[in-house]
């Protein structure tokens, strides 16, 4: 090391270079994600104070997640119950549906971003006349990668892999399946038109995210719907007492 | 896909911590990037010298280390 500025180099040199011998290490140990992080329990607990149940539901463009939305609205047949923010790239083809369904939306448009974060979603809220609503469901992008950092205010969370994905998608995407509170393998009726191999993408999920639950349904057939709800209502945080 | 974004929070942390120090530049930035945080470390570093251009990091050294879980952290950094 040079005794002069403690640079590191081991032969005598000029000492023009101010920058080495002041430098200094500085231990920052500090999250980038954290004003997210922040954002998103702030969230989560005022949702949870107005006794609002928060569903979050992530999953790539196709995996069925408007489709389930659109079922399970059918099948709560709760007027007034449910509150929808929907995040897409561009549009509000998907916003249409969930209204023709009966529930409020408010549609995020993203536009080049690739997911939603806590402070779209508690803006997107603000245009939502919560009164009566009991829960929300928050519709990301259809993305298996970004959403996965961000958390959006859900008190859970639900990834959707539709059976014309394929069964390998928990392993290539393992990322997502850390954070799910549910896997839903959606598309059921497809089935014996694909090669999906439900027992083996359960055990990916599962080396991912031990332990986690897994369902498979059908938005179009109905099949596996009554378990869905079912686990809805299970997990659901206490409803608001008083 | 994000990592623009991403290295703007980067970019606010060091700035705080800077200022914080009293310094005048940032040379160096040590990130933990973690196998499920959804990052990409070639994009990241990629994104990093043209989202630092006219800041206090501007021609600061990225260095990425692999970490476990959902991790992305500033871990240290270098200030003259």
């Amino acid at each position: 090391m040079c005794g002069t500025c403690g640079c590191g180099e081991s032969a005598s040199h000029g000492h023009g270079h101010a920058h080495e011998s002041e430098a200094r290490r500085i231990a920052v140990e500090e999250s980038l994600l954290a004003d997210n992080d922040r954002d998103a329990a702030r969230l989560a607990a005022s949702l949870r104070a107005r006794g609002i149940d928060a569903i979050g539901l992530v999953g790539g463009p196709g995996a069925g997640k408007t489709t389930l939305l659109e079922a399970t609205l059918g099948r709560l047949c709760e007027p007034g119950a449910d509150a929808v923010v929907e995040g897409d790239c561009a549009g509000d083809l998907d916003a249409r549906r969930i209204e023709a369904a009966g529930a409020r939306v408010a549609q995020i448009e993203t536009g080049s971003l690739c997911h939603l974060d806590a402070h779209l979603v508690g803006h997107a809220i603000e245009t939502l006349d919560l009164e009566g609503v009991r829960r929300l469901w928050i519709e990301n992008v259809g993305n298996l990668v970004c959403p996965a950092a961000f958390a959006c205010g859900e008190a859970r969370r639900v990834v959707l892999i539709s059976v014309a994905e394929g069964d390998d998608k928990p392993e290539k995407y393992p990322a997502i399946l850390a954070g799910a509170d549910l896997l839903l393998i959606t598309k059921s009726d497809l089935l014996p038109h694909v090669d999906f191999d439900v027992a083996g993408c359960t055990d990916r999920a599962r080396r991912v995210a031990p332990g986690l639950p897994v369902l498979v349904l059908s938005a179009r057939t109905g099949e596996g719907l009554g378990e869905w709800l079912a686990w809805m209502r299970e997990t659901a945080p206490p409803a608001r007492v008083g | 896909m994000h990592e623009a974004k991403l290295c703007l929070a980067l970019l606010r942390v060091a700035e705080a911590h800077r200022v914080r120090a009293g310094a005048r530049r940032v040379t160096s930035l040590r990130l933990e990037v973690g196998a499920f945080s959804g990052v990409s470390p070639d994009a990241l570093a990629r994104a990093f010298p043209i989202c630092a251009a006219g800041t206090a990091a501007d021609g600061a050294t990225l260095r990425l280390d692999a970490a476990p879980g959902r991790e992305l952290r500033l871990a240290d950094m270098e200030v003259i």
